[in-house]
């Protein structure tokens, strides 16, 4: 039933085939000078460094790569070009095709790589900057620490996406593994973050074994692990043709099963169902490593993967449907986790997850500008979102339960923060005109206009969560920022328990001067400063600006569209399957929104296959901007009802006054256990401890009795069984010279006998 | 004529001294000393037990020498009475050892080796 | 004559260690090693790697010329590369004990030394009793080290490790006696010499390869140590003094699988393509029953201990794929887990000097605390974890693909350009694979028992009279030699791929030689399988994983076959 991806395929081979090119060797600069920062940060850790180097060591590094990135954007951006820094794998066995094992320590610089290069770079230089004062009561203890894992984390990163083959891509794929480990765990203390960094190592690993599996199963079927040769070679080429005229039994099952398995790497490291369980869990880390790593780029790397390897997904003809359920399933579980949730920074996990299920619907619908476009709208609100979370848990100690707080719109210097978290908190609601909007909505057009299995379901599936992510990252926002002015103190500064606050007198730190009813006793609350408020007004504008993107090169579908036409991920959007149909009905642009240029793919009038679905009898690419919006404004609506403050809207709606209570508490308590439950995150964790852990666990005890006993048992019996011989003969050795005497006797005795029988 | 008697049966007269004397006479005495070392419990008696079996070994070994016109098992005997002299030194002097530990000769009073 | 003084100047020195009066037992050892080290890098310089493949360094002398006994010393890159862990592990075990021994320093100094010795001599005898007499010489300095300067349990352990090796390599000795004895009737006079014994073995039918492949593993099995005659290996090393865990670990494990390398492959390549699954069974069921062991230990030693088993499993299935990727890996790996393994155990002996003790329940937290300690503790587990960009994960996944691409996947008419010749395939690979989670498993758990956490001490815990809190400029001093060796092998293991690629592709050459057809299927097997029943063709490729579209290409190549008989 894959007719689309096969149809579509015809341009996305001739451009695989595309001449590649040599890079120019600096761009060995953009994930090296990462790496200057982790190795100037080391020295700083061994010379005992106890300022704020390395954070500006980090900033500059970091400033550094995203230039150069930005150049390399300029000089390079619609070519394919590899740079190779030394040999990392050789070996070969004889001179044909595949008997070789070659992996360059090189990178491959196409579009899709420059595309997660800039945003890589630039939200990690801006959180790294948001670090620098977020991290600071940590100088001279684990600050140090922290940016050697930051530095080493971006360098990981870049060479995740930048890398020319896959065992690159898996030395990235680990590094970033790592570095979240490392920074999970950085308030090592708390028992909590330990066991959170352990569970997100463990629960990636098992991904990685999918992906270890999936590299070599590539390796083993096509001889090679360098994108150039593999995206070149003739097997792979012949086999995209097979699906393209319908053949796709002639693709052999091992070459089916590669995407497959890079499915489940992709899941893994991307926190999709049912390897989810541990991004929530990662919030323990501190927040700037949440923004830039749980929300913003590490989760993106199993998107990059499917984007990347694209021409191998079209091969299998259940890969990409199983990653549409999953990436439904996924976006929908989270949502309602989402929406029980108290911990702020929680709930921003869970859309994170949820989110990142939006995007894997999205490329399985293939639509990677959709699934693409929205990774980096994603990014920058949802950076942005986390940095917010962190000024505020940064200034009321470690504070991060809506119940307890409230208001913060209206005190003194948390107004950009309300500000950055209002804007956020539109994109991912996908409240019209935000970058949020736009991008979701590609996805969503897609799911109804892809044919495929019950993707339209799916579709109303994911209108359903949008529906749900909307109302609840507005419950965030009318909790924290709205209402009366009301906080608690945190108990705990990030697990250090020998930090003291510092209050930096003279600094930007404005303190509320009233309304302090319910809070501890000397507690004031800790604005963010200047380098916390630059960023999260940068990152603001970004975010707005991102829905700018839309409007580059519509013919195109966005300037993402663009990028993705030269690359692997070649946009089968443009190539779709409805479009063409869509300008046949249609007949002419869509003028309704002034932007919408889902009809102006005319030029693939010969994939008119009629298969395109419909909402409810229309058209989906124009009615979505509509239905998707009723659905983020309902959300919304309901948000307000529910959590708003007294006097939003006078009389109806709003009508909280106090931080810890409002109208949903009656709603909940009608629906009986179910909040609770999801609260309890449907008790995925308690189901993966009794069907995995405590098995696993039992059976290693076993195990080890086994080898105790058992094997080693047998190994002790052959010990004992000369032993029990000896203790036999024991009686024997009666001790007195006369039995020796006697059985000496006897002995010659019977030897005399034995020669005189034998001889006579 | 030797290597007729060495073929021949047992001796009917005793005429003649022919090797199977001199091996006759050597295994009675090995026997002797055999059954004396254990039957008896006294050490000293046990060690002059042991020395007959040892001069009985030596004359079947001088009894060889002459029967084979070779001088190699009478330079051994004669390295066996020396060793034997020494031997007797080292065992006279253990037994007056063991003596004096126990304030006795019986023999079967030892019986550390037991296993 | 490097490798004569090689042999000689450690021995020299324990003979001077012995029997100088004074107290100088440790700056003598230092010293030898030292040279040692000074001596193998003009070996490594003095060495043309352009010809890896060819035994070089050569030092030839008849010993017992009347059984074609002689003193023949020589190396290839393979050889050479082993012989520079052991000589780079000799100054650290040795600098690394200072503070640990205090008594008997003569003995400990002096049986180390000679270990030493015989260790490089087993790398580089070129022939067969000589490499036995100092392969088996290797137990008796250990033995000692174990015996004497071990911790509570020293004597049960010592004697077990002494008799389990000693039982199997005298199996292994049966076997090599066989060969030689075969050698002796084919030409008319004793020869030990290792390839001239190769060649005789390889003209063996498969019913005799067989038997002496089973005395072989017998012996290097249990050195391994391969699932399940690994018991003797985390008694040994719980309770061997840190140099001897660390040698244990770094280099008398290698011994066989170099063992397994140098003789199993090139002896017997018939007999370990028929068997190779059965072993690599064997090999698998120890990586994950190690690890998931691993995982429920208290004590911090014997967890790395079993950790070894679990490890060692993916270096032998490198072997068992006998392909130029895992035997390539398997090389890397033994080096690697010398590497990071060995540092593993250094680091818990500088943790143990400290607390006096290695239960995780008593110590833990040690982050806080000792900060360099724990930066190196993470390190060095995750070079063992097998973090790309650190050298276990070059060799483990080496290994993997060794295993994967080692099948009858050429079978299918160039469809799968990266498969090799072999017995094993995508299954044992995957399976092996799961070695990796349970690896973190328990290495992570390990670490955040020791490592994160909050800071526990034993009760009645005291400072070091001598030692600081952190590790001082002397251990550190010992520890960065490892650290930069994984991260060198783990950045830039291309060239030494490339130094060892001759004698692997020479050892491969000899089971290749069994690819007749050129289908990768071992030729006996069809035989079998299309003699006992025809109709398994198509539930063979169906076994193999290809779809129905290929199972007319898998008929096909039957039928080409059935022609060739």
């Amino acid at each position: 039933m894959m007719i689309s991806p096969a149809t579509s395929l015809a341009s996305g081979a001739a451009d695989a085939a595309a001449a590649v090119g040599a890079a120019p060797t600096w761009v060995l600069a953009i994930p090296f000078l990462p790496m200057l920062a982790v190795v100037l940060n080391t020295l700083c850790a061994v010379f005992g460094n106890k300022t704020k180097l390395p954070a500006w060591i980090t900033v500059g590094c970091l400033a550094g790569s995203f230039v150069v990135t930005m150049l390399a954007y300029m000089a390079l951006s619609g070519e394919t070009n590899t740079v190779t820094a030394w040999h990392w794998f050789d070996l070969s066995w004889g001179d044909g095709v595949g008997q070789s094992m070659v992996a360059n320590f090189g990178f491959y610089i196409d579009n899709l790589t420059l595309l997660w290069m800039m945003f890589v770079t630039g939200l990690a230089t801006l959180i790294a900057i948001y670090a620098s004062e977020y991290m600071e009561h940590d100088v001279g203890k684990g600050y140090t620490r922290f940016f050697v894992a930051f530095g080493l984390f971006v360098f990981s990163m870049l060479c995740l996406v930048m890398g020319d083959n896959l065992l690159m891509l898996y030395l990235g794929w680990e590094g970033v593994g790592l570095c979240s480990y490392l920074l999970i765990g950085y308030f090592y203390k708390k028992p909590e973050a330990v066991a959170a960094a352990k569970k997100a190592f463990i629960v990636n690993r098992i991904g990685d074994l999918g992906l270890a599996i999936g590299v070599m199963l590539t390796f083993v079927h096509f001889g090679t692990l360098e994108y150039e040769v593999l995206f070149n070679s003739a097997q792979l080429q012949g086999y995209i043709s097979a699906v393209q005229e319908g053949r796709a039994g002639d693709v052999p099952l091992m070459a089916q099963l590669i995407a497959v398995f890079l499915m489940i790497g992709a899941f893994g490291k991307s926190a999709q169902f049912p390897l989810y369980v541990w991004l929530p869990d990662a919030m323990e880390g501190p927040t700037p490593v949440s923004a830039l790593i749980h929300a913003a780029t590490m989760v993106t790397a199993g998107l990059y993967l499917i984007a990347r390897m694209l021409p191998v997904f079209l091969l299998s003809e259940w890969a990409l449907p199983v990653v549409a359920w999953v990436g439904t399933i996924t976006a929908l579980l989270a949502a309602t986790i989402g929406m029980a949730q108290f911990d702020i920074k929680r709930i921003m996990a869970y859309s994170t997850v949820s989110q990142l299920g939006y995007m894997f619907a999205g490329l399985a619908f293939l639509s990677s500008t959709g699934g693409v476009f929205h990774v980096v709208t994603h990014a920058f609100f949802k950076a942005l979102l986390f940095l917010c979370c962190g000024a505020v848990m940064h200034g009321f100690a470690g504070q991060l339960d809506l119940r307890k707080l409230s208001g913060l719109w209206h005190m003194k210097g948390w107004r950009i923060v309300s500000i950055g978290m209002l804007i956020g908190c539109l994109n991912l609601a996908g409240v019209p005109f935000t970058a949020g909007y736009f991008s979701k909505d590609m996805i969503l057009a897609e799911a109804f206009v892809t044919p495929g299995y019950g993707y339209s379901f799916l579709g109303w599936v994911l209108l359903l969560t949008a529906g749900m992510t909307a109302y609840y990252t507005f419950r965030v926002f009318f909790r924290v920022f709205t209402g009366p002015v009301q906080y608690e103190a945190g108990d705990e500064h990030h697990g250090s328990d020998d930090h003291s606050h510092e209050h930096e007198a003279g600094d930007a730190h404005g303190h509320d001067g009233h309304s302090h009813e319910d809070h501890h006793g000397h507690f004031h609350p800790h604005a963010p400063g200047m380098r916390i408020n630059g960023v999260l007004a940068t990152l603001s504008v970004l975010a707005i600006l991102a829905a700018g993107l839309y409007f580059i090169s519509p013919e195109k579908h966005g300037w993402i569209g663009d990028m993705l036409e030269e690359s692997t991920a070649h946009n089968i959007y443009t190539a779709d399957h409805s479009s063409a149909a869509m300008f046949v009905i249609d007949g002419d642009a869509h003028g309704a929104h002034g932007h919408d240029s889902h009809g102006h793919a005319g030029d693939h009038g010969d994939h008119a296959h009629g298969a395109h679905g419909s909402i409810l009898g229309y058209d989906p690419h124009k009615v979505m901007y509509y239905i998707s919006a009723v659905f983020g404004l309902t959300g919304i609506l309901i948000a307000a009802w529910a959590h708003g403050p007294k006097g939003l809207v006078s009389g109806f709606i709003g009508g909280r006054v106090e931080a810890g209570k409002c109208r949903m508490d009656g709603v909940a308590a009608k629906l009986g256990p179910i909040p609770r439950w999801a609260e309890n995150k449907w008790y995925v964790d308690e189901f993966y401890a009794f069907i995995f852990v405590t098995p696993l666990r039992v059976v290693s005890h076993i195990f080890h009795m086994i080898d105790k006993l058992l094997v080693d048992g047998l190994v002790n019996l052959f010990g004992y069984l000369p032993r029990m011989l000896g203790r036999g003969a024991q009686p024997g050795q009666s001790g007195v010279l006369h039995g020796y005497a006697l059985s000496m006797a006897g002995g010659v005795g019977v030897i005399l006998f034995i020669v005189a029988w034998v001889t006579l | 004529m030797m290597t007729t008697l060495a073929q021949s049966g047992f001796p009917e007269a005793m005429t003649t001294l022919t090797l199977y004397h001199y091996l006759f006479i050597s295994a009675v005495m090995f026997t002797l000393g055999l059954i004396g070392f254990i039957t008896r419990r006294n050490l000293i008696v046990m060690f002059l037990c042991t020395e007959m079996m040892f001069q009985a070994s030596g004359i079947a070994l001088v009894a060889f020498s002459r029967f084979y016109l070779e001088y190699t098992g009478q330079v051994f005997v004669i390295f066996v009475l020396t060793i034997a002299a020494a031997e007797a030194a080292l065992a006279l002097a253990l037994v007056v050892l063991l003596f004096k530990r126990n304030e006795t000769l019986d023999g079967s009073v030892w019986s550390l080796l037991k296993g | 004559m490097l490798l004569p003084l090689l042999i000689v100047i450690p021995l020299l020195c324990a003979g001077l260690i012995v029997f100088n009066p004074r107290e100088q037992a440790r700056y003598i050892a230092a010293g030898g090693s030292l040279l040692s080290v000074v001596l193998g890098v003009a070996a490594l310089m003095a060495f043309d790697w352009s010809k890896g493949g060819t035994d070089q360094l050569n030092f030839i002398m008849d010993w017992v010329p009347s059984l074609g006994l002689q003193m023949s010393l020589g190396t290839d890159s393979v050889s050479l590369l082993l012989i520079a862990l052991t000589i780079l592990l000799g100054p650290i075990c040795i600098i690394g004990s200072f503070s640990a021994i205090k008594e008997h320093q003569k003995t400990y100094y002096a049986w180390l030394l000679i270990l030493q010795s015989a260790m490089i001599g087993v790398f580089c005898a070129r022939d067969l009793v000589l490499f036995y007499i100092c392969f088996e010489f290797t137990l008796v300095p250990m033995y000692i080290l174990i015996a004497m300067f071990g911790s509570s349990n020293r004597r049960n352990a010592s004697t077990k490790f002494f008799l389990y090796t000693f039982t199997g390599s005298v199996i292994a000795l049966a076997g090599f006696a066989y060969v030689a004895w075969q050698h002796s009737m084919l030409a008319g006079q004793w020869s030990f010499d290792m390839a001239e014994l190769g060649a005789t073995a390889r003209s063996m039918n498969l019913h005799q390869q067989s038997w002496v492949l089973l005395a072989l593993m017998a012996g290097f099995a249990v050195k391994v140590p391969l699932f399940p005659v690994h018991t003797w290996l985390p008694l040994a090393h719980t309770e061997a003094p840190t140099a001897g865990s660390v040698i244990l670990a770094g280099v008398l494990l290698k011994l066989g699988t170099y063992g397994v390398y140098k003789f199993v492959l090139p002896f017997v390549p018939e007999a370990m393509l028929e068997y190779a699954p059965l072993l690599a069974v064997l090999a698998i069921i120890g990586i994950i029953y190690a690890g998931l062991i691993c995982w429920v230990q208290t004590d911090i030693k014997k967890l790395v201990a079993y950790s070894s088993v679990s490890h060692l499993g993916f270096c032998m299935l490198g072997l068992f794929a006998v392909n130029s990727v895992g035997v390539t890996g398997s090389v890397l790996y033994m080096l690697n887990h010398g590497l990071s393994t060995g540092a593993l155990f250094l680091m818990i002996g500088m943790m143990y000097e400290r607390y006096h003790t290695r239960s995780m329940k008593e110590v833990g937290g040690l982050g806080s605390h000792m900060p360099i300690w724990s930066c190196f503790m993470v390190f060095f587990v995750m070079a063992s974890v097998g973090l790309p960009g650190l050298n276990g994960f070059v060799s483990e996944i080496m290994c993997l693909v060794g295993t994967f691409q080692s099948g009858p996947w050429t079978g299918e008419a160039g469809a799968t350009p990266g498969g090799t010749f072999g017995t094993l395939g995508p299954v044992y690979a995957a399976l092996a694979g799961l070695g990796m989670i349970v690896a973190a498993m328990y290495l992570l758990y390990m670490t955040g028992k020791i490592v994160w956490g909050e800071y526990r001490e034993p009760e009645g815990h005291h400072e070091h009279e001598e030692l600081p809190k952190d590790l001082n400029a002397r251990e550190i001093g010992v520890l960065i030699p490892l650290a930069l060796g994984c991260l060198i092998f783990g950045l830039f293991p291309a060239p030494l791929m490339k130094a060892i690629e001759e004698p692997v592709n020479d050892t491969i050459a000899y089971v290749n030689a069994y690819n007749v057809d050129g289908t990768g299927r071992h030729t006996e097997w069809v035989h079998v399988e299309h003699a006992s029943h025809d109709d398994h063709a198509d539930d063979h490729a169906h076994d193999n994983g290809h779809d129905d579209g290929h199972g007319d290409h898998a008929d096909d190549s039957h039928s080409e076959e059935d022609e060739g008989h």
